[in-house]
C-alpha cells in the first residue's frame, strides 16, 4: 500500500513533464522537477521504513526490487537534470517509472527473510545489478531520442524534438557514459552472485533455489546474455568506432532485455531467483 | 505625468527615410542632452536602430510634448519636419507602454521575434541613465519592457528557431555536434559566399578553419583575409576533409567536386565521426546521395532557406501568446501608474511638514543661539527623524493602494486634512526639464522606497 503514495506524484510529474515538453513553459518545468524531487522523497521514506522493518534494503522478492530500482532510476535522473539543466529527457524517463512503479503499488509482495538470502554478498550483488539497470534505462531513454533527433536532421525537417533536445554529440556521449556505469556494476553483480552462489551450494544445498543455480536457469541466462549484448556495444565503441544510431539501437536491445528479465522472468519463470 | 512616444520605425516609414533619421550619427547621447534642453521632456530615452527612431518620454503636456519632440526628431536630424511629419507615430500612457513592450518582446520587429532588438533597447535605456535623462517613470517602464522580452524569449517559441539561411547552417552545426568552439570547418572555394559564410562561423567560436582551393594563392589570399584560418592545396583535399567536423563547399564548379564514393571513401577512417556538408553553391558541389551516408549530414542551400520557412512559419503562431504577455505587463504598469496618482500628495505632505519644522526653527532661533553648535545639529537632526518617522507608514500606505478610486479618496482626504491644496500644486513643477527630472527623483518617495519593499 505504501508504495501508491510516490506512485501518485510520479504521476503527477510524468503530466507536468509531458506539458512541459510541449509547451515549453518554465514555470511547468519547475513545477514538474519539484514533483518528482517529492515524488522520490515520499519513495526514500517508502524505502526507509521498509528498510527499518526488514533489518536491509529492500531488494529481495522482485516486487520490491522493482521499487527500488524505480528509486534509483529517479535519483539518477534527478541527478542528471539538476547537474545538466536538461528537462527534455523527463518525459521519456517519467512513463517507464510510472508504469514500473504501479507493480509494486498494486500488487504488493511479502518481504522474503530466508537465511540464504541474507549477508553482505547478496545485497552487493542485488543493489550493483539494480544500479547496473537503472543506468542502462537511462542509456536507452537517452538513445531514443538520439534516434529521434537524428531523423529530424537526416530527413531536413527540423520540428519537433530538434527545439527540444540536445545536440547529438551531448546525446552519444550521455549514452556512452550511462552504458559504461551500467557496464561496470553489472559485472560486479554478475560475478559477486557467482561467488555468493558458489557458498550458498556449500552451506544451504538443501534449498531449491540454490539447486536452480545454473546455467540453465533463464534469469541468469538472460543475464548473460544482456552482458554480452552491452559488451559487444562498448567493445564496437572502441575498436570499430560505432557510436551514433548503432550505440543508440543496441542501448535499447540491451534494456529490453533487461526488461524482459525484470517483469515476467522474475515472475512466472525462474526457479533460483523466485524472492 | 504623462507619458508618451514620438518616432519612426520600419512600419511608418521607407528606409531612405529612416536611414536619415538615425541618432546613431551624431550620437545618443548630444540628442538627449539637446532634447533635455528644450524643456519640453521630464525624463527621455531614445531607441535608435535600423530600423526605428523613437523618443519615449515622460512629461506634463503630452499635445505640447509631442509636438516638440516631433520637432526635434527632425531639426536634431536636419530633416525638413514636412518630410518627417506624415511619418511620424505618436502614442500616449499606456498605449506609448504597450508599444515599447511590442517592440522589446521582438512582436513590432521586420522579422518578428528578432532577439537583438531587447539588447538594442537596454543599450538605449543605459545611454539615457548615463546622460542622467531618465528618472522613475522611464525606469520603471523599461525594466518592465525588459521584463516582457525575457519572458517572451523563455514562454514562448517567438524567438526560437534560425530566420536566416547562415543561422539555420550554424544552429544545425550546433545541433549536431554542441559546442562549435575546438570543431574544424573546412571551406572549399575561394569564393565571396564561401569567405562569409566562414566568417559567420568564427563569430561563433570556431577556431580551426582551413580554406582549399583550385589555385593556391586564392586559398592563401581568403585564409589571410578571415584571419586565423590557413591555406591548403586542392591535393590535399582528402586530408583536409578527413580531419574536418564541417565542410562548407561554395565552388563555382560546374559539374559536383564531391561523389557519393568520395565522401564513403573519406569517412571510412573517421570511425563515423559525423560530416556535416553545407553545400551553399550553385550548380551543387556535393551529390546528393552522398546524404544518404550514415553520419554524414549534408543540407544544401535549399534544405537551409525551407528551414528557414519553416521556422518563420512557427514563430508567426507564437505571436498570440507573446501577445498575452504584453497584455498582462501593460496591465501590471497599469496598476503601478495609478498608484503613482498619490505622488504630488506625498510630495505636498512632506514639503508641509518641512516648512513647518524650519518656521519653528527659526522662529526658537534666539533661544538656540546659545546653545553649543554640536547640540544646535543635534535639534536640527532629530526633528528631521520625527518627521521621517512619522511620514513612514502613510507614505508605504499610499503605496500599497492599487486601485485609481482609493486612492482618490485617500488623497481627497489628505488634501483637506493637510490643507496641501496649494502645495499640491507646487509639488509638481513646471521647471525646465534638465533639472527636473533629477529633483523629482529625490522627492520620489517611491523610488527611494523601491528597494526596501519585498513584496
Amino acid at each position: 500500500m505504501m508504495n501508491i503514495t510516490p506512485l501518485v506524484i510520479y504521476a503527477a510529474a510524468m503530466v507536468a513533464y509531458g506539458w512541459h515538453f510541449t509547451e515549453r513553459n518554465p514555470m511547468v518545468g519547475r513545477t514538474a522537477t519539484t514533483l518528482l524531487i517529492f515524488a522520490a522523497l515520499a519513495h526514500t521514506f517508502v524505502i526507509g521504513m521498509l528498510t527499518m522493518d526488514v533489518g536491509h534494503v529492500p531488494v529481495a522478492g522482485a516486487t520490491s526490487a522493482i521499487s527500488t530500482f524505480v528509486w534509483l532510476l529517479a535519483l539518477a535522473y534527478l541527478y542528471i537534470e539538476l547537474t545538466t539543466d536538461e528537462r527534455a529527457m523527463g518525459v521519456f524517463i517519467l512513463p517507464l517509472l510510472v508504469s514500473l512503479q504501479a507493480i509494486p503499488a498494486l500488487r504488493p509482495g511479502v518481504e522474503d527473510l530466508a537465511p540464504v538470502l541474507q549477508g553482505p554478498l547478496f545485497g552487493v550483488h542485488v543493489s550493483s545489478l539494480l544500479f547496473a539497470y537503472a543506468s542502462f534505462a537511462l542509456a536507452c531513454v537517452i538513445g531514443v531520442t538520439y534516434v529521434l533527433l537524428f531523423k529530424e536532421i537526416k530527413a531536413k525537417h527540423l520540428g519537433f524534438f530538434y527545439a527540444r533536445l540536445p545536440s547529438l554529440q551531448v546525446l552519444d556521449r550521455m549514452n556512452h557514459v550511462a552504458i559504461v556505469v551500467g557496464w561496470v556494476f553489472l559485472t560486479i553483480g554478475i560475478i559477486v552472485g557467482a561467488i555468493w552462489a558458489a557458498q550458498a551450494q556449500g552451506g544451504y544445498a538443501g534449498d531449491p533455489r540454490v539447486q536452480a543455480m545454473s546455467l540453465k536457469d533463464p534469469k541468469i541466462i538472460v543475464a548473460l546474455v544482456c552482458w554480452l549484448v552491452y559488451s559487444f556495444e562498448l567493445f564496437a565503441a572502441r575498436r570499430i568506432g560505432w557510436g551514433g544510431r548503432r550505440a543508440a539501437y543496441l542501448s535499447t536491445l540491451g534494456f529490453v532485455i533487461v526488461l524482459l528479465n525484470f517483469v515476467p522472468i522474475s515472475y512466472f519463470f525462474t526457479q533460483s531467483h523466485n524472492f | 505625468m504623462k507619458l508618451v512616444v514620438v518616432g519612426i520605425s520600419h512600419r511608418t516609414a521607407p528606409v531612405e527615410l529612416r536611414e536619415r533619421v538615425d541618432f546613431n550619427v551624431r550620437g545618443v547621447r548630444e540628442a538627449l542632452v539637446a532634447l533635455a534642453e528644450r524643456g519640453s521632456t521630464r525624463e527621455a530615452v531614445i531607441v535608435s536602430t535600423c530600423n526605428r527612431a523613437e523618443i519615449y518620454a515622460a512629461c506634463d503636456d503630452a499635445k505640447r510634448t509631442r509636438d516638440d519632440v516631433a520637432r526635434f526628431i527632425s531639426d536634431f536630424n536636419e530633416v525638413p519636419p514636412a518630410e518627417v511629419a506624415p511619418h511620424v507615430q505618436e502614442l500616449v500612457d499606456l498605449d506609448a507602454a504597450r508599444h515599447l513592450f511590442r517592440v522589446a518582446g521582438g512582436l513590432d520587429s521586420l522579422v518578428v521575434g528578432e532577439p537583438q532588438i531587447l539588447g538594442q533597447v537596454k543599450e538605449a535605456h543605459t545611454a539615457a541613465a548615463e546622460a542622467q535623462t531618465v528618472g522613475p517613470m522611464l525606469n520603471r517602464l523599461f525594466h518592465s519592457c525588459f521584463a516582457v522580452g525575457k519572458r517572451v524569449r523563455t514562454e514562448t517559441g517567438l524567438g526560437s528557431g534560425a530566420v536566416s539561411v547562415s543561422y539555420a547552417a550554424v544552429a544545425l552545426a550546433r545541433k549536431i555536434f554542441g559546442d562549435l568552439r575546438g570543431r574544424n570547418v573546412v571551406v572549399i572555394g575561394a569564393g565571396e559566399m564561401g569567405k562569409l559564410t566562414a566568417l559567420h562561423m568564427k563569430t561563433q567560436g570556431v577556431h580551426k578553419m582551413t580554406i582549399v582551393s583550385r589555385t593556391m594563392a586564392h586559398a592563401a589570399q581568403t585564409a589571410e583575409a578571415i584571419g586565423g584560418a590557413s591555406a591548403a592545396p586542392w591535393d590535399e583535399l582528402d586530408a583536409v576533409l578527413g580531419a574536418g567536423d564541417i565542410v562548407i563547399t561554395a565552388t563555382g564548379a560546374s559539374a559536383a567536386i564531391l561523389t557519393k564514393a568520395h565522401v564513403e571513401a573519406i569517412m571510412r577512417p573517421r570511425r563515423n565521426r559525423p560530416l556535416f556538408i553545407i553545400d551553399i553553391a550553385l550548380p551543387r558541389d556535393v551529390e546528393p546521395a552522398a546524404g544518404e551516408i550514415e553520419q554524414v549530414f549534408l543540407y544544401n542551400i535549399d534544405d537551409l532557406q525551407a528551414t528557414v520557412r519553416e521556422n518563420l512559419a512557427r514563430r508567426a503562431s507564437e505571436v498570440a501568446r507573446a501577445e498575452t504577455i504584453v497584455a498582462e505587463e501593460v496591465d501590471k504598469f497599469a496598476a503601478w501608474l495609478r498608484s503613482r496618482g498619490a505622488i504630488p500628495t506625498v510630495v505636498a505632505l512632506r514639503q508641509r511638514f518641512e516648512a513647518i519644522r524650519r518656521a519653528e526653527l527659526e522662529r526658537l532661533d534666539f533661544k538656540l543661539a546659545t546653545l553649543p553648535p554640536e547640540a544646535r545639529m543635534r535639534v536640527d537632526e532629530i526633528t528631521h527623524l520625527i518627521i521621517e518617522k512619522l511620514l513612514l507608514t502613510p507614505t508605504e500606505q499610499l503605496k500599497a493602494i492599487g486601485d485609481a478610486e482609493t486612492v482618490g479618496a485617500y488623497t481627497e482626504a489628505l488634501t483637506r486634512l493637510f490643507g496641501l491644496t496649494d502645495d499640491a500644486a507646487a509639488a509638481a513643477p513646471r521647471a525646465p526639464a534638465t533639472g527636473a527630472a533629477q529633483q523629482d527623483a529625490k522627492v520620489e518617495p517611491f523610488n527611494r522606497n523601491r528597494p526596501r519593499s519585498g513584496r
